[in-house]
């Protein structure tokens, strides 16, 4: 009894230390882009000037509109590319999902810089409309959370067991397309939306891709938080405090369908 | 009946062309790229490659590259590791808290986080300029314009990601195991010497693989804090392509090469490790 309540105490410190460490970052920031100066342990000046101006620049807003954008093309074409590969594995050929799967491991070895360094190696000076940076952004954040969303999709199609779904369906007089889209997607879409919105958040966050393909010339929320950095910390803090809400708000949707999810079926 | 059955072929079209045109082919190229002398002349060359293991800047850059990736992924490993035995232990809401902190830091990477950082421990910072004020040496000078400035940056985004991988491994630790030791005689130190780590082996190794291709292929944190004034290996690739000095596309090409090779390796290993889902029951 005494060994297991010193253990308990010890695993309750260590979580405490990595809590602190993990969130000093966080508030730190956030507190700086609370004040105007912070020289010494207090920070004197409260105000809220770094975000009144932010939110009355359209220049941000008009970054986080193409941030919007750019994430949610690549990823409602993936969902789509996907779920029509899955329909043929599903349906016709359950032996090729060994290759999508294999296709869609590929991205996990070319992360981060070395994707999009290809991508423009290879299409640079290629003609149109491969040559046209914005085809090139969204074709390859398709190609980054393809694992993601292949295996969201997967999962939960192996969950509600669609062969046996698409089979009883065509018992009672279904064509197998009507089947699969019909009665397994709407099935599937609560589990899916969740690793859609997981994408979401990464393609967010993303600053490698957009600054090798687009350079300055597409002003996304990440690269517009980059140009501020150079201008005003405390506006760069008030820029980093507003996205990561967002991406926080994303996630955490993620996190509410999920349990909500996980609730529908255990019941 | 038979156009329908190539008809359904069509459906796949999408999904393959854009793997072969945006993954495929762009790796392929890059490998055949990085075996032409550069500026481009038809012919077969080890050149870039040559270059790449003798050139000074670019043996710095993998050493550094190497270095970077393998010690944040030890320490996050530490630090997961004791924070996942934790959760193993505790059951209570501190759990759910801390599993939430987790999952909302695991955001908190790239740019943002070279600025909260920079914030705390640039040349203005707020520790700095406390440690000055309090003659606290350590804080004043401390050194994050540089490759350890840099590691503790990665450090920090380890620590989440590694520590959400490690905790379902946990899971498999039976507590009727413990108290099998127990009776023999042994403590907690034995039992996690002899048996939970040994148990837990696998998922290690297959997380630190997780993080060792994670942290090599970041580029992000580097670039927002020395932009290309360290010698790693996602920076001197992405300038052979990009930016104001003279891009060498089949030098780049060899360079990537070299990455995805580690990448690739990191991977495998991870793939023999990480138990597989699902497989048991």
């Amino acid at each position: 009894m005494n060994v297991e309540k010193k253990q308990n105490t010890g695993a309750k410190i260590a979580i405490g230390v990595i809590i602190v460490y993990l969130l000093l970052p966080l508030a730190m920031t956030m507190i700086y882009s609370l004040f105007r100066e912070w020289i010494d342990i207090m920070p004197t000046g409260f105000t809220l000037n770094a975000y009144t101006e932010l939110f009355t620049d359209t220049l941000f807003w008009k970054a986080v509109g193409r941030t919007i954008v750019i994430s949610v093309v690549p990823i409602v074409l993936c969902t789509v590319f996907v779920l029509l590969a899955m329909y043929v594995v599903v349906v016709y050929h359950p032996d090729w999902n060994k290759m999508i799967q294999i296709l869609c491991t590929v991205p996990y070895a070319i992360q981060g810089v070395i994707l999009p360094t290809c991508v423009l190696s290879l299409y640079s000076s290629a003609p149109e409309p491969f040559g046209n940076r914005m085809f090139m952004l969204v074709s390859t954040y398709m190609v980054v959370i393809l694992p993601y969303v292949y295996q969201g999709i997967r999962n939960n199609l192996n969950g509600i067991g669609a062969a046996r779904l698409i089979e009883a369906a065509q018992m009672l007089g279904a064509s197998r397309f009507y089947a699969f889209f019909r009665v397994v997607i709407p099935n599937i879409m609560g589990g899916v939306t969740i690793s859609v919105m997981l994408a979401m958040a990464i393609v967010f966050g993303d600053f490698v891709i957009i600054n090798t393909l687009a350079g300055g010339h597409f002003m996304t929320a990440q690269m517009y938080l980059y140009d501020v950095m150079k201008k005003s910390g405390q506006r760069t803090c008030a820029v980093i405090v507003l996205l990561f809400l967002v991406t926080l708000i994303i996630s955490a949707g993620a996190f509410f369908l999920q349990s909500r999810e996980k609730d529908r079926k255990d019941r | 009946m038979r156009s329908k059955r190539k008809t359904y072929i069509l459906a796949l079209a999408p999904f393959l062309l854009l793997c072969f045109l945006f993954e495929i082919i762009p790796v392929i190229y890059t490998v055949v790229r990085s075996f032409i002398p550069e500026g481009g002349t038809p012919g077969f060359t080890l050149e870039n490659y040559i270059n790449i293991f003798t050139g000074k800047l670019y043996q710095r850059a993998i050493a550094n590259s190497l270095l970077i990736s393998v010690l944040s992924s030890v320490i996050g490993l530490v630090v997961a590791f004791v924070g996942a035995k934790a959760v193993h232990e505790e059951k209570g809401r501190l759990k759910t808290v801390f599993m939430s902190i987790l999952n909302m830091v695991s955001n908190f990477s790239g740019v943002p986080l070279a600025f909260a950082y920079i914030i705390m421990f640039g040349n203005i910072g707020v520790m700095t300029m406390v440690g000055a004020n309090y003659g606290i040496g350590f804080l004043a000078d401390f050194p994050l314009y540089s490759v350890w400035g840099l590691l503790m940056i990665y450090v920090y985004f380890q620590i989440p990601l590694s520590t959400l991988l490690l905790i379902p491994a946990f899971d498999s630790i039976r507590k009727e195991w413990k108290e099998a030791v127990a009776l023999l005689g042994g403590g907690p130190a034995v039992f996690w010497r002899k048996v939970g780590i040994p148990v837990l082996f696998p998922s290690i190794l297959g997380t630190f693989s997780v993080l060792f291709a994670n942290a090599l292929a970041a580029y992000a944190s580097a670039y927002a804090l020395l932009m290309n004034n360290i010698s790693l290996l996602p920076i001197r690739l992405s300038e052979q392509f990009v930016g104001d000095i003279i891009q060498r596309p089949e030098f780049g090409s060899a360079i990537a090469v070299v990455m995805i090779v580690f990448m690739v390796l990191a991977i495998a290993v991870q793939n023999k490790m990480m138990p597989k889902k699902g497989g048991k029951r």
